[in-house]
């Protein structure tokens, strides 16, 4: 039980990296890594909803849409959750932790539409985790989410400052960057945990 | 508050009525996804190993978990075990061919969710992937990748999806042994 | 807003993928066989087409509070479809795009298109922008894996052309390709994610190489015409 949740959670964060080797989330991680805090204030808001939304999704899937053979409607049920859960939780943080609201605040919104979020919840159902495991597998997902988008907004503070061909200007030069970032990754996919 | 309750029963005809056109899409071809799916699972099995039908046989769940289904081939070719069990990136679901000798006669991938151009080579129908279950033919319980000591070269830049494929078909193997 | 307009908008100047940034995790993902790449690129311009008409027919009608809500389960909606009928007819497909089909719903092009554009344009301007911004994203798709393809692995068509038994289509997914060059001498590198990053970088950046000189070009032109009037 537990090496299976330790293989789990490596996987996610360093093996199967959600960026770096399974491409979900690639919008936020351009959009918001041009500077390391904004970057970590994500990275931090990405854990918290993927780790939720797993969760909750886990009971609605198993509980409402299997138990009723309305399978068909993951699609449909999981992304109104994703968008109400992160409705409620922008509200619940403006009331009641207003100093976490501060620092997650704006970057809430922009989750609804990060298909790491929904990848992640269509994932624990391909995968036929139980409750433990899904729950696992959001929230060091989004760990690995955030480790990827810290290390690439260190890297863009850099590349700013280098020099590169003029058409390379804003998204090129973030790519290439980010390719090498995941060559560095392909390092773990060899890896193999208590097997 | 007039307001909210006319807002909030217009998002509800709207899922409503999305979830009925999807339900009855999904009344459709429901009959004609699981009639994919069992071609998918029959190509599988003749593709290892041949046989005019199939024959439930039981086994022991306790003692292989990862194992689906025995089956015994109508002319006593041998059998057909279909695994289930974690790959790299997500369950693989496999058919392995094992004859009398308990030798591997093949294996074939029915679903997956391994990486595009690494573990997903595994189950392709390109070159690399034929020549790669080819290795499997022939191979005994004792069957492994080179890095613990087998026969079969791991596929390139997927050594934890070659390594799980090959301890399933030893599995599979071990479980038909355990039939005696 | 006319057609032949829209048409270069969505295929050139405001290309969904090369101009405005957008959809790119599955653009990267998948573009590793033309069979995926034109599967996906269909895919994303029926449900494009299906979603602007819709959403166009029913601009008026919807409240402005939960405009967004109500985008998000009529795209949702015709992404089950999709997903479903392609279970059902192209199973092959399906299973090599894996969780990346119920993604489309997430597929910022979609929801983008809809709220700039839709929300403001007849049902017959919308049903042009779906076909046009898909058509748009099909050929980054189909350009994305040709190079991928061909460099990486020296085939050209995997998944789609047969050629073993005569030059045809395969709808299943088994054809092998051309094979242009020995697997061997490519840069298998280039089907892994490092390649799905530089590709579409690359791509970008001559995109945005070829836009600058088209814009000078006509700056240049502009200047002359001024000279030649003084």
């Amino acid at each position: 039980m537990l090496t299976n949740i330790i293989s789990i959670s490596l996987g996610a964060i360093l093996i199967n990296n959600f960026i770096f080797s399974q491409f979900l989330g690639c919008c936020p991680f351009l959009g918001c890594s041009s500077k390391v805090e904004t970057a970590t204030g994500m990275g931090l808001a990405v854990v918290f909803v993927m780790g939720l939304a797993s969760a909750i999704c886990w009971v609605i899937d198993q509980y409402i849409l299997v138990a009723l053979h309305l399978e068909f409607l993951q699609t449909l049920a999981f992304i109104l959750v994703i968008a109400a859960l992160v409705q409620f939780v922008e509200m619940f943080l403006k009331k009641s932790v207003p100093s976490l609201y501060s620092a997650l605040g704006i970057y809430l919104p922009l989750i609804t539409t990060n298909c790491a979020v929904l990848g992640v919840v269509l994932l624990n159902v391909q995968n036929e985790y139980n409750f433990l495991e899904s729950v696992v597998y959001g929230v060091t997902g989004g760990l690995g989410f955030m480790l990827a988008i810290v290390l690439f907004a260190s890297v863009r503070e850099r590349v700013e400052f280098s020099d590169y061909p003029e058409c390379f200007e804003g998204f090129p030069i973030c790519l290439v960057s980010a390719a090498l970032l995941a060559l560095a990754f392909m390092g773990f996919s060899g890896m193999q945990i208590f097997a | 508050m007039k307001k909210i309750l006319k807002l909030t029963f217009i998002l509800f005809l709207v899922c409503a009525i999305t979830a009925g056109v999807l339900g009855l899409i999904n009344e459709m071809t429901y009959d004609r996804i699981q009639e994919q799916k069992r071609i998918k699972t029959e190509k599988a099995y003749a593709a290892v190993l041949a046989s005019d039908g199939y024959e439930e046989t039981a086994f022991d769940k306790a003692a292989f978990p990862t194992i689906d289904k025995v089956n015994k081939c109508t002319n006593g070719a041998g059998y057909v075990v279909t695994t289930t069990f974690s790959g790299a990136q997500g369950r693989i679901t496999m058919a392995v061919g094992v004859d009398n000798e308990l030798l591997c006669t093949g294996i074939s991938i029915i679903s997956h969710a391994e990486t595009s151009g690494l573990g997903a080579n595994a189950a392709s129908a390109s070159e690399v992937g034929v020549n790669w279950r080819a290795q499997f033919v022939g191979e005994g319980e004792d069957v492994a990748i080179t890095k613990a000591g087998g026969n079969i070269d791991a596929l390139a830049g997927a050594t934890i999806t070659s390594r799980a494929i090959a301890n399933a078909t030893a599995t599979a193997i071990a479980a038909v042994k355990s039939l005696g | 807003m006319n057609i032949k307009n829209q048409f270069k908008e969505g295929l050139i100047t405001n290309n969904p993928v090369l101009v405005q940034l957008i959809g790119m995790c599955a653009t990267m993902a998948i573009t590793t066989t033309l069979f995926n790449g034109v599967g996906m690129g269909l895919s994303v311009l029926i449900i494009l087409t299906c979603c602007n008409v819709v959403v166009s027919a029913i601009r008026k009608i919807i409240p402005n509070e939960i405009r967004l809500a109500i985008f998000v389960v009529i795209i949702a909606g015709f992404v089950t479809i999709v997903d479903l009928l392609l279970q059902a007819y192209i199973p092959a497909l399906s299973a090599a795009l894996g969780v990346f089909i119920p993604l489309i719903v997430v597929n910022c092009i979609i929801i983008g298109r809809a709220e700039a554009f839709c929300q403001k344009n007849t049902i017959g301007a919308s049903f042009f922008d779906g076909i046009f911004q898909g058509l748009g994203y099909t050929v980054v798709l189909i350009i994305m894996c040709v190079v991928r393809e061909l460099l990486g692995s020296g085939r050209f068509g995997g998944g789609l052309i047969d050629v073993a038994n005569g030059f045809r289509l395969t709808m299943d997914g088994t054809g092998a390709g051309i094979q242009l060059f020995p697997a061997d001498l490519g840069a298998s590198i280039l089907t892994l994610p490092f390649g799905g990053f530089l590709t579409l970088g690359v791509l970008i950046a001559v995109m945005q190489y070829a836009l600058k000189k088209s814009a000078q070009k006509k700056q240049l032109a502009e200047k002359a015409e001024k000279e030649g009037e003084e």
